[in-house]
């Protein structure tokens, strides 16, 4: 009986674990024998020759190729924190305003919210450059209204890679509010009344009752904000270009600058294992310090 | 057999040929570039007055930013279904070679190219005597300045030295207005090189002698300190130097207001500045690039394109592209002997490179603005096209970033400069 049910589980599990297996673990496996490989992408794989720790070396080294690698890692765990930080308070906010149902205008402030989600980050990248340009933009012309000093922006590599989280905030707070919006709909009333009852305040509701209940879901939704902040793209392959002086230089853009365009196959592979690598110790990280909270 | 049995084979036979003698017959090619859609619109034009003499042969063309053509050549062009012809940069040409990306020129293709080009352009599309691509056009660098500018300045004529220049920047800054004497770029690697380069040239140095960088000679470490004596005295703001994925942004924004005084850029450019302009452009002229203290006459940085066809399309698309380029290339497909690449070439004011179009084109290449780059051409040294020069020229780029910035001193930038220049050509190299 037993082997039969383990039969049959075995051929049930079979298609998605195939699937798994050659489109997600496969490629993975792929990139890390690669990284220790000296390999054009141009050439086929059997054309690699194996070179051991050499890629790794050379990214960790003091020669151009390393330093240019480490202020990506840099600038992208400098994005990465900064959007996180940004986002999460800002989607509870937002959350708790349109979840409220006597605050006037709630569903039209979830749309307009949600709506900059939605919009391609062509067009988003494309508005942004604009408002972002130091002689005509419309950012500095507002500042100069009430006496602020144009701003470099993008100009600069002190403000350009923040101006980019600017943009990234603005575009993806909308779907961690709605995230925040799920979250808060799991808190049962019965415990706002009960808190009410015993003299608590907005404050205190807010934060002996609000916070820890949405823990799990601030869990998830930094979770995804860590991996969308890893993978910006688009942004800096369209606007900045990763400049100016490489402060927006982020490990995406510089791999597929890299591995495709430089076709030095080898050296991304081994950029994007480190990538990975950090990106599965942040958010081990994160969970082991979830669940230290949850057994307190 | 009965004469039914045998229709009904021949009919089966004649049925089953059918699409392959179709297929033969017509072919589609691809052309990527990276041109604006008013160019790409000239491209379609031309391509449909081949398909006139060529019914089988079908063109479509697809364009992406600058920024992202040499990326979009190495990801589709490995394969069968990738662009059949792309427009390339001289310095992307040895490692696309190597990598097998790009196809030898045919016997007659090479000879016709050998004999109407100059051999200097000739050997930019070539890798080791092999010819990969048919040449199209040549950017030079020179100074623009604008003469409302200098006029308000004081300044009568434009700089021939770099005492000159540096004073000239200093009278055409005025920090109050927003406005610079001598505008940089970054963020775009030609952007930011091209310019030092010219400089570098015009000051007796070069950046890579004999397949080595010398950017440790004293001819490059004064145009180091030229950048820092700029930046130091404000007469060049980085902050107004910004360049996008499309090559246009900040620094060209500041240059068509009137914000920047004079500029180092290619002719190629004409186009952006009569469209930011409008009748404003008749203020911008052209200049020699002012000679350092070290040079001996006014040099320049000049690079070329060139149009090759994939190595992994098919032997019937190769054949089409190889013909449609040798077509678009020729004085039969143009107006008044010049062809049909150079007409299309010289609405965006550059330069062509075949002899031929050079003269159908004279009276135009005599205007005030592209005048002053024809004259440079003559004693221009072209961009060193060696393995791993695009890593090399980013890696400059970077650090002539830092030195703008003022992140890094000049002595500190020309000794970086130099290290990882030695580094990215020897591996290169390898």
């Amino acid at each position: 009986m037993t082997k039969a049910y383990r039969a049959s589980a075995g051929i049930m599990l079979a298609p998605a674990v195939t699937l798994i297996g050659v489109f997600i673990l496969l490629p993975m496996l792929l990139t890390v024998w690669l990284s220790f490989q000296d390999w054009s992408t141009q050439t086929p794989f059997a054309e690699a020759s194996f070179i051991g720790l050499d890629n790794f070396r050379e990214i960790f080294g003091s020669a151009s190729v390393g330093r240019d690698f480490k202020g990506a890692l840099l600038n992208t765990a400098l994005y990465t924190a900064l959007s996180v930080v940004l986002i999460l308070p800002l989607s509870v906010a937002f959350g708790l305003m349109v979840y409220q149902r006597d605050v006037a205008g709630g569903t039209a402030l979830r749309t307009v919210l949600f709506s900059t989600y939605m919009v391609p980050m062509i067009a988003v990248a494309l508005v942004w450059s604009k408002l972002y340009s130091p002689s005509e933009g419309p950012l500095n012309q507002m500042l100069g209204l009430i006496g602020i000093g144009p701003q470099p922006w993008l100009s600069s590599p002190r403000s350009a890679l923040v101006s980019i989280v600017f943009l990234n905030v603005w575009q993806q707070v909308g779907y961690f509010t709605v995230l925040a919006v799920a979250g808060l709909t799991q808190i049962p009333g019965s415990l706002y009344e009960a808190a009410k009852l015993d003299g608590a305040s907005r404050r205190e509701q807010f934060r002996f009752i609000t916070l820890p209940l949405l823990r799990r879901t601030l869990l998830f939704s930094a979770v995804i904000a860590i991996i969308n902040a890893v993978q910006v793209f688009e942004p800096v392959a369209l606007i900045t270009q990763g400049g100016p002086v490489g402060s927006t230089n982020v490990l995406t853009f510089h791999i597929r600058r890299v591995g495709i365009e430089r076709a030095q196959g080898g050296l991304g592979s081994a950029m994007a294992v480190m990538l990975m690598l950090s990106l599965v110790v942040v958010v081990c990280a994160l969970f082991a310090l979830a669940n230290r909270k949850d057994d307190e | 057999m009965s004469l039914t049995w045998i229709s009904k084979l021949a009919l089966a036979a004649g049925l089953a040929v059918m699409p392959v003698t179709g297929w033969a017959q017509s072919v589609t090619i691809s052309y990527l570039t990276h041109w604006s859609p008013e160019t790409v619109a000239l491209l379609e034009a031309a391509a449909k007055d081949f398909s006139k003499t060529n019914p089988d042969v079908a063109v479509t063309v697809r364009a992406v930013p600058f920024g992202d053509l040499l990326t979009t050549l190495r990801s589709q062009g490995g394969g069968s279904d990738g662009p059949t012809i792309g427009g390339i940069y001289d310095l992307w040409l040895p490692e696309l070679a190597r990598d097998k990306l790009v196809a030898p020129a045919p016997e007659a293709v090479a000879g016709e190219v050998k004999g109407a080009w100059p051999a200097g352009v000739v050997s930019g599309a070539s890798v080791g005597g092999t010819l990969y691509g048919i040449p199209n056009e040549i950017d030079v660098y020179a100074l623009n300045y604008n003469k409302a500018l200098f006029k308000q300045a004081g300044i009568a004529a434009p700089p021939k030295t770099w005492d000159e220049f540096k004073d000239a920047a200093k009278k055409l800054t005025n920090k109050d207005a927003g406005q610079q004497g001598f505008g940089m770029i970054n963020s775009w690697a030609a952007g930011v090189v091209h310019p030092f380069a010219s400089l570098l040239v015009s000051n007796g140095g070069e950046l890579v002698k004999d397949g080595k960088p010398v950017l440790d000679s004293p001819q490059a470490g004064e145009t180091f300190q030229l950048y820092e004596d700029l930046i130091k005295s404000g007469a060049s703001d980085p902050a107004m130097a910004t360049a996008d994925a499309n090559t246009t942004g900040p620094f060209l924004d500041n240059f068509v207001s009137g914000k920047t005084g004079m500029i180092i850029m290619a002719n190629w450019w004409e186009s952006a500045l009569k469209t930011g302009m409008g009748d404003r452009f008749a203020d911008i002229a052209t200049a020699p690039i002012p000679v350092g203290p070290s040079g001996d006459k006014p040099h320049s940085i000049s690079y070329s394109w060139m149009t090759v066809v994939n190595a992994k399309a098919g032997e019937a698309e190769q054949k089409a592209a190889w013909e449609f380029l040798a077509w678009l290339n020729s004085p039969k497909s143009g107006k008044n002997g010049a062809s049909a690449m150079s007409d299309i070439l010289m609405s965006m004011g550059i330069l062509p490179s075949r002899g031929s179009d050079i003269e159908a084109h004279k009276d135009k290449l005599g205007s005030q603005f592209l005048s002053g780059y024809v004259s440079v051409l003559a004693d221009a040294k072209p961009f060193p096209v060696v393995p791993g020069g695009q890593e090399f020229s980013e890696s400059l780029q970077q650090t002539l970033e830092a030195l703008q910035y003022r992140q890094v001193s000049a002595k500190d930038a020309q000794a970086n400069a130099q290290a990882d220049a030695v580094s990215i050509l020897e591996r290169a190299a390898k």
